[in-house]
């Protein structure tokens, strides 16, 4: 792994029952920095994203070889702790998830889970995770309320507050902003820029126009093969393979 | 199937190809006028002054484009590259004009010596040779024909270059020196857009940023 990579994915293989789903990628990702990896549905954006967490483990059909680094460690080599794997690498979903209890303890639960914090500690983490996510300001005043009175954006950002509460690394998102409107999509975006700075942020979007605006590097992926990587800049106004062109000019997908 | 965005680039191209055709059109009878000794200031003015009005709905169309739109790769390099070509275009006109107007003001080539009147004659083919082939190669999307442009530019650059020398070493009239100083600097400027236009057509056909002068 070279300096300033964060990931490493050495022929990466996955499969659900029969169907091969990744075919043997290789791909880094660089440290703080936003990594959006596109391409048409069922391309395998969402199954190479949740490989860096092996939350394919999960999905019992689900087959998985090759190698993935997370700061120069193998997180399929035999006797990986899953739990601690995920702590370092977060998610955040399509949809917002809170859990059915109070703001605070949405954000508490992770630190308390991984014996991370309690007290006035566990206060601080609280802050500084609603902080980082850009919500204090709206939610401090009412930390004891339900979740689910929170709108559907403030609860994204609540979910991505979760995530850092455990002090990841990496923060994985699957199409965080599919079932926000255009402003709260706009915060989210603002803050995945943010983040960048502190953390390494890998993005599956749909959307290309988002991954023009928040990403570093993007990656395209076409029926489990890596077509063509490199930065956004790049990618969006100068692709090299026709594949590409064709994705992201709408002529298929 | 088409898309949303191509009625959009074919509307666009529509216009820039008209203002292209008349770009040439007022060139070329600028530069006409002033190597044959003929007089035609009034027409080159309203064509020059057409072109400007031009400029102004290519670049609106552009940003509807972009507004509704959001092009990336080909069709976004097709926007950069065509709002950059209409302004050379909207250049075309003015040095047209330009010429036309130190015509009016100072005379043509006529008190110029026949060796001066010579190389001038030639700078004036030559640039009228690159805005034709500037617009058939943006027409087509020619890339191999835009790359001809470099060697034409060069040429009319040693051109300009030798003419500047020979007046700095010969005697001539102030008219002459007046004139055909002006007339060789705006037809040099021309020849730039020309190979400006090359470097547009090559980038949004291949991404390649190249340098024609």
């Amino acid at each position: 792994m070279s300096y300033g990579d964060k990931v490493e994915i050495r022929n990466l293989n996955i499969w659900f029952g029969d169907k091969h789903v990744i075919n043997g990628l290789d791909l880094k990702i660089k440290a703080n920095s936003v990594t959006a990896i596109m391409g048409p549905s069922g391309c395998g954006k969402s199954t190479l994203l949740r490989a860096l967490n092996r939350m394919n483990d999960v999905i019992k059909s689900s087959r998985t070889t090759g190698d993935v680094f997370i700061g120069g460690k193998n997180i399929y080599e035999n006797g990986t702790n899953v739990y601690d794997l995920r702590r370092q690498v977060g998610m955040v979903f399509q949809k917002p998830n809170p859990l059915p209890k109070s703001i605070y303890e949405n954000i508490a639960f992770g630190p308390k889970i991984h014996k991370i914090a309690k007290g006035k500690a566990l206060d601080k983490i609280v802050e500084k995770s609603l902080r980082a996510a850009a919500l204090w300001d709206e939610v401090n005043d009412r930390l004891g309320d339900s979740a689910f009175d929170l709108s559907g954006g403030q609860q994204q950002r609540l979910c991505i507050a979760r995530a850092l509460a455990v002090d990841p690394e990496i923060i994985l998102m699957d199409e965080p902003c599919s079932a926000l409107d255009p402003a709260a999509t706009a915060k989210i975006e603002q803050l995945i820029r943010i983040l960048s700075t502190d953390y390494t942020v890998v993005i599956v979007t749909h959307n290309m126009q988002q991954a023009s605006r928040v990403s570093d590097h993007t990656v395209f992926l076409y029926l489990g093969d890596i077509i063509e990587q490199g930065d956004t800049k790049s990618i969006f106004e100068n692709p090299k393979h026709e594949l590409t062109e064709q994705y992201i000019t709408g002529e298929f997908g | 199937m088409k898309r949303l965005i191509d009625a959009g680039l074919e509307q666009l191209a529509s216009m820039l190809f008209r203002m292209g055709e008349l770009a040439q059109k007022t060139v070329s009878l600028s530069v006409m006028n002033y190597l044959e000794g003929t007089h035609g200031h009034t027409q080159v003015e309203e064509l020059s002054e057409t072109l400007s009005e031009m400029a102004d709905p290519i670049e609106g169309t552009a940003f509807e484009i972009i507004a509704r739109f959001q092009p990336v790769a080909s069709d976004l390099r097709i926007l950069k590259s065509y709002m950059k070509i209409c302004y050379d275009f909207r250049r075309y006109g003015r040095y047209a004009l330009d010429i036309s107007q130190i015509y009016e003001r100072a005379g043509g080539m006529d008190e110029c010596e026949l060796a001066f009147r010579k190389i001038l004659k030639e700078i004036g083919v030559e640039t009228l040779n690159m805005v034709d082939t500037s617009i058939q190669a943006l027409k087509n999307h020619d890339v191999e024909l835009a790359k001809t442009l470099s060697t034409m530019e060069k040429r009319v650059d040693d051109l300009y270059r030798s003419y500047l020398d020979k007046l700095i070493e010969t005697n001539t009239t102030t008219g002459c020196t007046i004139s055909s100083l002006l007339a060789v600097r705006y037809l040099e400027r021309i020849a730039d857009h020309a190979a400006y236009i090359g470097e547009s057509i090559v980038y949004l056909a291949t991404g390649e940023k190249t340098t024609l002068r």
